[in-house]
């Protein structure tokens, strides 16, 4: 089997991710519940994986490191936390539902959106979107990296943007953690949401939030905080402002063990690796007549993702027959993305996505442009 | 209960003015309401079985007007749910029955409840699957159940006393792959074969529900309108029996039996057999070209069905089907046209 769904969630994991993951199972207590070993031991799991992902990311500190479920927890904490009736938000066409639909359930409540578009290549126009802040506007909202084209957005230039007009930025980070180098502070990223089981390499039911020093958000669920049980309401202080309920301690181990690995191999050689795999496939692909690929025009510029249509089939058709003619595993469709599929002329029967990871060769992916061409020829009869 | 509408079979000796009562306060439920469930239904209706359950996935069709009698061209202009067409057409019939309609696509999840509080389960469907669920839930329960099948011009019946006589697994050991046996809807039905084994179930049916079952109704029933052949065989009890006699329910704790994918954004949806199984594309594709226009490559084979539904069959028995979001429509074109 050839794994090219790792935009979906990464597979196979670190081996290290395996352990820490059944060692977290068998041996942990409720974390700050009470002092004995096993809760000990899961708090420290929790509290040392919380550090490791402020470094990883150069978050301000620690505390605004919010364990989530998934990106799109995170990303619905931070937009109805933070957003009130009477805010402007700015955003792109190019967001996962996990952003367009938490803020058309807000338009319900008096917060507005502006949508601005993006070109050709899937690259948002940082000009359109400048123009598009109002004195209203509190937040913009970006991916990092489109999940259906890839396409690396221009985030240094929007944050600069955002800075200059006092405006906060949300960045949705699901597709870029893990597969780009990220500098929270460097980059002037006020939230930062993610998954942790995508390019983290960590386990499903992990997800990160990660708060700049001056942005508060209200928490969505109250209770369970383990401490401060005396008060009335939910405590002031992050992280457990927004961490209810006992925490996914065997998660959260595992991608403390996730991020170790990340940090053992070089987040700038998982990039270079996976970019030498997307240069492949765009290149095989790039030889097939009836393959139409989407995002950047040259193999550069887009994360470990690359979304494509083959003449004369349906996208799913594709994908279909690649998992069980070719034993390739793959997406197909509208990626929960339809706003970047009617940008990119792809709406609505969407693409097929190929993803890699650091665990995929050369020879997988030419493996999947053979399979392509395959089809290709069939198709032709 | 106004017994002159029920005089002619009252006087039938079997049945009394007490076994009129009997019914009246029996429940059955019907599942598939197809040319064989439509048939199953109006009689239990006339005969004024007190509650009857409706059960079917489906929506009226054209296609279903020629032998589906309980529904009409309104029904399937206004694309009804076929449970509602068959309620409200059962209703101008017999006014006296609680009727229940359920549109529902029968799963591991769902069928307990569906079939709770019956004193007998009718046949209606078209499917193995959906039979072996039925199989292995009324087992469970121990609640008697009518099965009942027909193709072409032949047609068969048994009952299944649960614990007494055989049970549908000792009948069909293993379900057929999907493609591997004839569909009403490949290979087409006489209408008289469906009113045949409508008949024979209910006749059963009104046995239990009268409780003068005896081992008659365990036997197997075979009939074939066109040659006029009609059997009667036992059936012997596999000791081995999986189902009634180790007491496994695979279909019944969801590991056996197809899954479906609702595809994100998409009118289709995914069936997926649970296991999978080798088809010949070239054998599909002649098969639904019957039924259909047909194009194929040596990858999959797409089948133009009814008006708006395509389906797209591959090797392994997967299939796609666009024109629907609705896992049980999905699951109910698969079984016409494919079988499971």
């Amino acid at each position: 089997m050839i794994y090219l769904d790792n935009a979906a969630t990464s597979f196979p994991k670190p081996e290290s991710v395996y352990r820490s993951v059944d060692e977290a199972a068998r041996w942990s207590g409720n974390p700050g519940r009470s002092g004995h070993a096993l809760a000990r031991r899961a708090e420290r799991e929790i509290e040392a994986t919380r550090v490791r992902v402020a470094r990883f990311f150069n978050a301000p500190s620690p505390e605004r490191v919010i364990f989530t479920l998934n990106a799109t927890d995170a990303l619905n904490m931070a937009l109805k936390g933070f957003l009130q009736p009477g805010d402007h938000v700015v955003t792109s066409c190019l967001e996962h539902n996990s952003v367009s639909r938490p803020l058309a359930a807000l338009a319900q409540r008096g917060v507005t959106f502006t949508k601005t578009g993006c070109d050709g290549e899937g690259k948002v126009d940082v000009e359109a979107l400048a123009a598009a802040i109002t004195p209203r506007t509190r937040l913009v909202v970006l991916t990092w990296a489109s999940n259906v084209c890839g396409t690396v957005q221009p985030v240094p230039e929007v944050a600069e943007v955002c800075r200059r007009h006092r405006v906060k930025l949300l960045v949705d980070a699901a597709q870029a953690a893990g597969h780009v180098p990220i500098d929270v502070q460097a980059t002037g990223v006020d939230m930062l949401a993610c998954s942790g089981h995508k390019g983290l390499l960590g386990p499903p039911g992990t997800g990160l939030l990660l708060l700049g020093a001056d942005v508060d958000v209200s928490p969505l669920r109250e209770g369970g905080t383990g401490v401060a049980s005396h008060l009335a309401s939910q405590p002031d202080s992050y992280p457990q402002r927004l961490e209810s309920g006992t925490p996914n301690t065997v998660g959260i181990a595992g991608l403390g063990a996730a991020l170790d690995f990340l940090v053992q191999v070089g987040i700038e050689r998982v990039f270079e690796h996976e970019r030498q795999l997307i240069g492949a496939l765009w290149e095989g692909l790039a030889a097939v007549p009836s393959v139409r690929d989407c995002g950047p025009s040259g193999p550069d510029g887009r994360v470990s993702l690359l979304s494509f249509n083959l003449e004369g089939w349906d996208p799913i058709e594709v994908a279909t027959v690649l998992d069980q003619s070719f034993g390739i595993c793959c997406r197909a469709g509208l990626h929960c993305a339809p706003w970047a599929h009617q940008a990119l002329g792809t709406f609505p029967a969407g693409t097929v996505r190929f993803s890699v990871s650091y665990f995929n060769t050369l020879d997988d992916v030419e493996q999947a442009v053979q399979a392509v061409r395959a089809l290709a020829a069939a198709g032709r009869r | 209960m106004r017994h002159s509408r029920y005089s002619r079979q009252i006087l039938f000796p079997e049945v009394g003015l007490a076994g009129q009562e009997r019914l009246a306060g029996s429940t059955a439920v019907v599942v598939g309401l197809g040319a064989l469930g439509s048939g199953v239904a109006d009689l239990l209706a006339r005969a004024g079985v007190g509650r009857i359950r409706l059960i079917d996935r489906d929506y009226v069709d054209e296609s279903n007007l020629g032998r589906q009698t309980l529904y009409d061209e309104e029904d399937c202009r206004q694309m009804l749910p076929k449970a509602v067409a068959a309620a409200r057409r059962l209703r101008e019939v017999n006014s006296e029955v609680e009727y229940e309609p359920r549109v529902q696509d029968l799963n591991a999840r769902n069928v307990e409840e569906a079939i709770r509080g019956a004193d007998v389960v009718v046949d209606g469907s078209d499917n193995f699957e959906t039979r072996y669920l039925l199989n292995e839930t009324c087992v469970k329960q121990g609640i008697p159940w009518v099965y009942g099948a027909c193709v072409g011009s032949v047609g068969m019946s048994f009952t299944v006393l649960p614990g007494v006589g055989p049970c549908f697994r000792c009948f069909v050991p293993q379900s057929p792959a999907p493609g591997e046996l004839p569909t009403c809807d490949t290979a087409g039905i006489l209408s008289p074969a469906a009113s045949a084994v409508a008949a024979l179930e209910v006749a059963q049916a009104l046995r239990l529900l009268l409780a003068k079952a005896d081992d008659a109704v365990t036997r197997l029933k075979y009939v074939d309108v066109w040659s006029g052949e009609l059997l009667a065989l036992a059936l012997a009890r596999d000791p081995y029996c999986p189902s009634c006699v180790r007491g496994e329910f695979p279909y019944l704790e969801g590991e056996a039996g197809s899954g479906t994918t609702v595809m994100c954004g998409r009118d289709m949806v995914q069936v997926v057999p649970r296991v999978p199984v080798s088809l010949s594309l070239v054998q599909v594709a002649e098969k639904l070209g019957r039924v259909g226009a047909v194009t194929c490559n040596e990858f999959l084979v797409r089948a133009t069905l009814e008006e708006g539904v395509e389906l797209i069959v591959f090797p392994d028995g997967r299939a796609l089907v666009k024109g629907t979001t609705r896992p049980g429509v999905a699951r109910a074109l698969y079984a016409r046209y494919l079988g499971m």
